[in-house]
């Protein structure tokens, strides 16, 4: 018998240390209380002015340190996302990780012709089925922007109802304005059942970005207060690039980021304490050649797991970046970015992390980029299952058998062990040369593709329950028809 | 020499050193005009050159800029009117209503003044009015607009619209760039031209002039 052993059963990882997390925790509340942040929304001035922040002037707002560890408090570390069927598998915080898509991107590459084209509802539809069959996605976003709609400011409610058809798994949504959440919300109580039920059993949260640096605009605070209201779990997540939205230095990036996001933790608290809240931040550089908002840096990947070790600090959910890339195609410089920023995101324990299978620089959402990155996914949390060390696993009673010069294929052991202890890829080639080129020489870019028609050919999502649909596409035809009316108004 | 000395000023984007030179040639007897041209445009031609090769980072071009406009302020008083006319041309710039991205607008307005245009910036979130009142007080020849997110690419349209609605749309040439925009969207929305890049931009809004002179 031994004592005193301490034994890791996961890799340990983190950048930051109490001391640093705690700087970065107080330069934020210090930007808070002497910069401020900009609140453009007449009820969020309302709240902060029946509060003990000051009002400066018509949207200018400083907030004193006690006022944000009060809110902070009253914050739940916990938070749990439901599937369509209430199954309740998606946990946020505790170094919980969860993968999923982004959102909203513009293009796509045509899968008939291969042509760079704009996103249609069928295809935020078919990114959907393949993430509902991809094991180890867990969460989705709409990956794409639905062009193929009739008026821009209802783009949401079009885009949401091809994201509940396509999966069961939970989502993040993003929504135009306060009114557009309102109807996505109404859709989703469609199968959810009841606000109550919600509140409990939350099938999404939405998304919300304030413009970098400290500025929050309208439309982001009537989403922020609609969730409060509903106790709808909240994204705030601003995507600052240093050098340019924000300081070049990473823990000058990290306060500010860290002082936005805060900033609307404050609002919803003054809403009504308590309410579900998901720090976050999409922290990466602007390249200072191109211009380019990087989604493959290093910076991102190191900032973003700094961050994360802060979230701990906060008792906060996190809401991370990884598994996208600033290439146009996907290539070589596609998977080894996506690689280093989903194992860096995993390895920090970030609770949701998006923008998996985004191709240039978050303007593309690719199907094949989707496919890539679950199998990478897989293998880095094979990374996370550490090795288990006690007296069967560590076999010197199975050496001692087997002896010099023997093999183990055959002990019982081995049958007992190698197939939790190994992992089973379904994209990475390890046939030998021989059998590889009879086989048509195929590079991992002609597996995606063969799994990725194998999935569109064969996997069906379950359909909404009867009645469903039609009751959505009422409130889509209402929200069309209000905004046709807008139009001709105008 | 010292013209030389004043156009490596502003590639090293030496503030101090590009005054006092300015400062020193004017006191030599050297015309405004001259050390406009073969100074200050001279550097920035290097400068745009560098840039457009990534050879230089963004940084360091906004430094030569600074240089660029702190010298202009000493010339300025002292170009004589009808050498204030050096203008390559001039371009109205804007980022469209319910968008305040300015970063990718600004590398476009200093690649274009340091190409010699006269660049009228009238900010970010302008709604399409502003940029019909800006062509009218201005009479550029050329009109960019510039929209990082997809909800407010559309109001690109809404500013080629009005220039038609307010007769003004066959007076200049129009280009957009942003994040979101490309060729096709350009064409479908009456675009003239689509700048991928600030330097695309720039080269864009010479062949325009080119074309108007022509």
């Amino acid at each position: 018998m031994q004592v005193n052993q301490v034994h890791n059963s996961t890799p340990q990882f983190s950048v930051l240390s109490q001391d640093e997390r705690e700087m970065i925790f107080r330069g934020a509340l210090e930007v808070m209380e002497r910069v401020g942040g900009r609140f453009y929304h007449q009820e969020a001035i309302e709240l902060f002015k029946d509060s003990d922040a000051q009002v400066v002037d018509e949207s200018l707002v400083k907030i004193p340190s006690w006022l944000t560890l009060q809110a902070l408090k009253e914050a739940p570390g916990k938070i749990t996302l439901c599937s369509r069927d209430g199954e309740r598998n998606v946990h946020l915080g505790g170094n919980q990780v969860n993968f999923g898509t982004g959102s909203d991107c513009p293009f796509i590459y045509d899968r008939e012709t291969g042509e760079r084209r704009r996103y249609t509802r069928n295809d935020v539809y078919e990114a959907a089925r393949i993430v509902d069959y991809l094991p180890h996605i867990d969460f989705f976003m709409s990956h794409g922007l639905a062009d193929d709609v009739p008026h821009d400011e209802t783009y949401d409610r079009h885009q949401f109802f091809s994201m509940v058809k396509g999966t069961k798994k939970p989502l993040v949504v993003t929504a135009v304005d306060g009114e557009g959440l309102q109807d996505l919300y109404q859709m989703e109580l469609l199968l959810t059942g009841s606000e109550d039920e919600f509140r409990l059993n939350p099938r999404f949260a939405v998304y919300i970005e304030p413009s970098s640096p400290l500025a929050h605009s309208q439309e982001c605070l009537e989403k922020i207060l609609f969730c409060a209201e509903k106790s709808i779990p909240v994204i705030y997540t601003p995507c600052p690039s240093a050098g340019a939205t924000a300081p070049a230095s990473l823990a000058g990036m990290l306060i500010q980021t860290l002082a936005e996001s805060l900033q609307g933790l404050v609002l919803s608290y003054l809403k009504k304490p308590g309410m579900p809240f998901i720090m976050g931040g999409v922290v990466t550089i602007m390249d200072m050649k191109t211009s380019n908002y990087c989604y493959g840096a290093p910076e991102m990947s190191l900032s973003s797991a700094a961050l994360t070790d802060v979230s701990k600090y906060l008792n906060l959910p996190m809401f991370s970046t990884a598994g996208c890339t600033d290439a146009r195609v996907v290539d070589e410089q596609a998977a080894l970015e996506a690689q280093i920023s989903i194992e860096t995101a995993f390895l920090s324990g970030a609770s949701l992390v998006h923008d998996i299978g985004y191709l240039d620089s978050g303007l593309n959402g690719s199907l094949e980029m989707l496919v890539l990155c679950d199998e990478i996914i897989g293998m880095v949390k094979h990374l996370g299952k550490g090795i288990t060390v006690n007296e069967e696993h560590l076999a010197a009673d199975l050496i001692d058998q087997v002896g010099p010069g023997g093999n183990f294929l055959t002990s019982k052991h081995t049958h007992r062990h190698y197939q939790d202890e190994f992992y089973f890829p379904t994209l990475l080639d390890r046939h030998n040369i021989e059998t590889w080129a009879s086989r048509g020489k195929k590079t991992i870019i002609d597996h995606v593709d063969e799994k990725l028609e194998k999935i569109l050919g064969s996997h069906d999502p379950e359909p909404l329950p009867e009645g469903v649909e039609e009751k959505m596409k009422e409130i889509i035809e209402k929200a069309d028809a209000r905004a046709e009316e807008a139009k001709s108004k105008k | 020499m010292s013209l030389k000395r004043l156009a490596n000023a502003m590639i090293e984007g030496d503030v101090e050193k590009g005054k006092e030179v300015a400062q020193d040639l004017l006191e030599e007897g050297t015309t405004p005009k001259e050390i406009l041209d073969d100074g200050v445009l001279a550097g920035m031609e290097v400068v745009g050159e560098r840039f457009k090769n990534f050879e230089m980072y963004i940084p360091e071009v906004l430094g030569s800029a600074q240089v660029m406009h702190e010298v202009m302020d000493i010339l300025r008083p002292k170009l004589v009117s009808s050498e204030g006319e050096t203008s390559k041309g001039t371009v109205v710039l804007g980022t469209v209503e319910g968008d305040m991205h300015d970063i990718g607008k600004n590398l476009v307005a200093l690649m274009l003044e340091g190409a010699g245009f006269k660049v009228v910036d009238i900010g970010i979130d302008q709604p399409a009015q502003s940029f019909v009142d800006a062509v009218k007080k201005e009479n550029p020849e050329v009109v960019g607009m510039s929209a990082l997110l997809t909800t407010t690419a559309p109001k690109i349209f809404e500013v080629i619209e009005a220039l038609k609605d307010a007769g003004l749309r066959d007076s200049v040439k129009t280009m957009a760039g942003g994040a979101v925009i490309d060729q096709a969207f350009c064409d479908e929305n009456g675009v003239d031209a689509y700048g991928p890049s600030a330097t695309a931009a720039m080269e864009i809004a010479q062949n325009f002039v080119a074309e108007v002179k022509r």
